[in-house]
């Protein structure tokens, strides 16, 4: 702490009086970047930071001929397990007004709800409504996950 | 005071302490030109503490940057406030360096026996632009990514090492993850070394040159110029107003929070409004109201050489002003190249602004 | 006639180019002719991309005549047993028909082609006017153009998707033309300030449907109102699935009640808003046939009315205090994935009305309620943790400034004592 070494009588009590209040004030403003800082070094709840993929869940969890909505960021994409065993991934909102579509088993096509859009197993729209293909994802297994991501359709 | 004590017991203070006493704070109009250079260093010093903290959760790659600054924002506590500080401290800490600079360069306070402390000054300003242009890529959002192809681009456009240069920035022909770990590493570890060691230099000479007052006011005995000790008296006058600082900075990082925006998509075509940060402005600015062709060169290249032989001059004031510490002689060639140079600076970046 | 026909398409398809076309005689002569006319009147402008021409067919092929007797008009058209000139109305199925009712022959341009339109044809209306003898009635190229025939799918055909409406009000919109026939002529005004005409002729969504669609095309017939829901449910097809199987349905055919326009209408056709579910206001759409109040009809609308109002108004809640955060800097992109799911039930559950059973459509906003107060307490969380930040910068600042405060009385203090 600043403390001077002369020590001029007549205002002593209020040069320590300033010097205590001062200390504290330090201590106080030290506490209030101490406070955030410890904070900031606890691990958040989320412990991973969400990259650009989903994880779809096992793929035991995808029977052969059937689908999956997950949701990709605000989006949801429809994860497709085709009965060869393939996977393949499509955002799942239709290109007509935004309803969420629907894998037909039976059909092996893609259907939309709302105005009976439809669309064949790659995206591509085959009738009804639908302006554009749906737009494809990336769909891998890794470790007997299907995980989905952005990105060009090898 | 025990373990002062203590500590001066074992190895003597003494030394120290005369040190910190040995210089004199000039109480005079311009003493609150003073501030500046203290004020800058004191954003240095929030830039390391908060850039610290950032690396803890950073996560450099073209798959995470992105996600892990929005993470930092989003999940993490106070991540926002470290990651606010950061920007806003970063941006001020540029600002106040061109104003420390010229104060200086009105005051004339480069000339001799100051030649070393200003030219480590203008290292500091190399290195502060540094840091600046790399760490604006690093959250890998659309602006900062295209603001880096432009800024690369213009490097590229130096006669013979531009190639050289644009390839080793961008560590490729194009700005890629591979351009944004090696931003990373000057960011985090160059820089920091350089800047570091530069600003011990700088700060060395200050302590033992003192504070450099105006020629006519040198001209008057030591004993008629009121002044106050560096230490403690300034020093408190120094912390006080760093601490108002630190309040409008905290203001600004809740009032004014920077935008991470969108992602960086290499495919997707450039969005509007592309624009460096605002220190670049005037350079940006310049370079697009120059001709295609200019000369025998190309109008870029033309204007990058203007600007390195203006910043060239700029460095070398020291030496080429040969008056400077004479009051009597009244060239004042010098001043209005320093107001040329503001006014310029100024003017080019509300044009760029505006347009 | 129909080999000596396709001999001539394969001679000209393989060596179609100006010369050919150059020693048509009719093509030279008449090309000439109309480029004499005033630029509206010239019949032949497109001639050169005339789908017909492209894979070789000759003005023969239609017009009859012998396009090889150069500098002889007499000898190519009068004197000539197979010319015909100008195709009448009244034959023009027939000659149309020549080739497209005979699928080995047009398999040849297109392997999936069909072939029955003529068939068609005279099913409808048009069709059967014309056979009776009526020949103001629509014929192939009142639709579909002449001399400059382009495929269906060329943007420039009068039978393109955002054309069709246009094409058929030529003749269907011309009150003193429709006057024998006796119906409306206000249906593509009507057509076009509806939701359909909108998307269509406005947007150019040629996924919403134009005349056609509903009244087909070749065999154009008024549809069968009293199952228009059939008709609708080609596109509208949940509301169709509701419909059919509720219990209105069962009363309405027993009436021979229009189905869907009953509600909604037809050529006019809005976007239906929560509006006519609205017991006691103008746009009470039941009102039509129930009555305002105290029927089980009100009663029922007024039910499935409080649902999608209280969801919606839920959702307009969420939505603004989502933007509001999102103003004050905080990240809720998360959030508006929620509030895109409310937003997708709220769309179902104003679908599920067509039920008519408030069991039902109380079950298809639930979804949307969890939805949205998942969103809604997101945003909650978001404007909770700002001000929680405010306070805590507060607490930051005086802190400081306190500091502030007290190094300014040392300081002063410092100055007193020198």
């Amino acid at each position: 702490m600043m403390v001077d070494t002369e020590k001029p009588v007549q205002s002593k009590s209020r040069r320590t009086f300033i010097d205590n209040l001062l200390g504290v004030s330090v201590i106080a403003w030290l506490g209030t970047l101490f406070y955030p800082l410890i904070k900031y070094m606890v691990p958040p709840k989320v412990a991973n930071i969400s990259v650009n993929q989903v994880e779809a869940g096992l793929v035991a969890e995808f029977p052969n001929n059937s689908a999956k909505i997950v949701r990709f960021g605000r989006k949801p994409v429809i994860v497709i397990r085709k009965k060869n065993g393939e996977f393949t991934a499509l955002t799942a909102t239709c290109t007509h007004l935004d309803c969420t579509v629907q894998y037909l088993p039976d059909a092996g096509i893609i259907w939309c709800a709302c105005h009976n859009g439809k669309y064949d197993i790659n995206g591509n729209n085959i009738s009804g409504p639908p302006p554009r293909p749906l737009t494809r994802m990336v769909a891998e297994v890794q470790n007997d996950k299907v995980i989905v991501m952005k990105g060009e359709v090898a | 005071m025990k373990i002062i004590d203590w500590i001066d017991e074992r190895i003597s203070l003494e030394a120290a302490r005369k040190f910190a006493k040995k210089k004199e704070v000039p109480v005079f109009y311009g003493t609150v030109w003073y501030y500046l250079g203290g004020v800058a260093l004191f954003l240095f010093i929030i830039q390391i503490f908060t850039g610290i903290m950032l690396t803890f959760y950073y996560q450099p790659g073209i798959n995470t940057a992105y996600e892990s600054v929005k993470f930092i924002v989003s999940k993490v506590s106070f991540g926002w406030l470290v990651r606010e500080m950061h920007s806003w401290s970063a941006n001020l800490f540029i600002l106040f360096i061109f104003l420390h600079m010229f104060t200086v360069f009105f005051a004339k306070a480069y000339r001799k026996p100051r030649e070393m402390t200003w030219l480590s000054g203008m290292l500091l300003l190399f290195v502060a632009l540094g840091f600046g242009f790399s760490g604006y890529l690093l959250p890998w959002n659309e602006l900062s990514y295209f603001a880096t192809r432009v800024g690369t681009e213009i490097a590229g456009a130096l006669p013979f090492v531009g190639d050289f240069i644009l390839k080793f920035l961008r560590a490729g022909d194009e700005v890629s993850g591979a351009t944004l770990t090696r931003f990373y590493g000057f960011h985090v570890a160059v820089l920091p070394l350089v800047a570091i060691l530069i600003l011990g230099v700088h700060l060395m000479l200050v302590q033992f040159q003192g504070m450099s007052v105006p020629p006519e006011l040198e001209q008057k005995p030591e004993k008629r110029r009121g002044s106050i000790p560096f230490f403690p008296n300034f020093v408190l006058r120094d912390v006080t107003v760093w601490l108002v600082v630190f309040n409008i900075i905290a203001l600004l990082a809740l009032f004014f929070p920077w935008e991470l925006g969108n992602k960086a998509d290499p495919l997707a075509p450039a969005p509007a409004g592309i624009r460096p940060e605002w220190y670049f402005m005037f350079m940006f600015q310049t370079l697009k109201q120059i001709p295609a062709h200019f000369l025998f060169m190309e109008g870029e290249l033309f204007g990058v050489l203007i600007f390195m032989i203006g910043g060239a001059i700029w460095m070398l004031v020291p030496f080429l002003d040969k008056h400077a510490g004479d009051p009597n002689f009244s060239d004042k060639k010098w001043n209005r190249v320093g107001i040329f140079a503001v006014a310029f600076i100024i003017v080019m970046t509300v044009w760029g602004y505006l347009v | 006639m129909k080999h000596v026909l396709t001999i001539t398409v394969l001679v000209f398809g393989t060596l179609l180019s100006g010369d050919v076309l150059r020693k048509d005689a009719c093509y030279a002569c008449h090309l000439a002719v109309d480029e004499d006319r005033d630029e509206d009147a010239r019949i032949m402008t497109h001639i050169d991309e005339d789908i017909h021409l492209q894979v070789g067919l000759s003005c023969a092929d239609c017009h009859g005549g012998d396009p090889t007797a150069f500098d002889d008009p007499d000898a190519a058209m009068w004197d000539n047993d197979t010319f015909i000139g100008a195709v009448p109305r009244e034959d023009q199925p027939d000659v149309c028909g020549k080739c497209h009712t005979d699928p080995n022959f047009m398999r040849q341009y297109t392997a999936s082609v069909r072939t029955d339109e003529i068939q068609q044809y005279w099913t409808s209306q048009h069709g059967k006017l014309l056979k009776e003898g009526n020949s103001k009635v629509a014929v192939c190229t009142s639709c579909h153009g002449v001399h400059g025939i382009f495929p269906k799918d060329d943007p420039r055909s009068p039978v393109y998707p955002t054309h069709v409406p246009e094409t058929c009000n030529s003749c269907h919109g011309n009150a003193d033309y429709m006057a024998e026939f006796n119906i409306p002529t206000d249906q593509f005004e009507k057509y076009q300030t509806s939701v359909h005409g909108k998307a269509l002729l406005e947007e150019n969504d040629i996924g919403a449907p134009a005349c056609n669609d509903c009244h087909g095309n070749h065999g154009a017939l008024p549809p069968d109102v009293v199952t228009i829901a059939d008709i609708c449910g080609t596109c509208h097809v949940n509301n169709r699935k509701l419909f059919i199987s509720s219990h209105l349905n069962y009363d309405m055919l027993e009436m021979g009640a229009k189905q869907c326009i009953e509600c909604h209408g037809n050529h006019g056709i809005q976007h239906p808003t929560d509006d006519l579910l609205k017991v006691g206001t103008q746009k009470f759409v039941c009102q039509s046939c129930h009555e305002q109040h105290g029927d089980k009809a009100a009663i029922l609308a007024t039910q499935m009315d409080s649902v999608i109002d209280s969801l919606s108004v839920r959702y307009e809640r969420a939505q603004k205090k989502i933007e509001h955060a999102e103003q004050l800097g905080m990240e809720v992109s998360d959030l508006y994935a929620d509030l895109d799911d409310s937003r997708r039930a709220l769309i179902q559950t104003r679908t599920s009305i067509h039920s008519f059973n408030f069991a039902t459509v109380q079950k298809t906003a639930e979804p949307g309620f969890k939805a949205t107060a998942n969103a809604l307490e997101g945003a909650q969380g978001a404007l909770a943790e700002y001000n929680q930040r405010r306070v805590n910068l507060f607490i930051m600042i005086m802190a400081a400034s306190f500091l502030v405060i007290m190094l300014i009385f040392k300081i002063k203090n410092m100055q007193k004592k020198s």
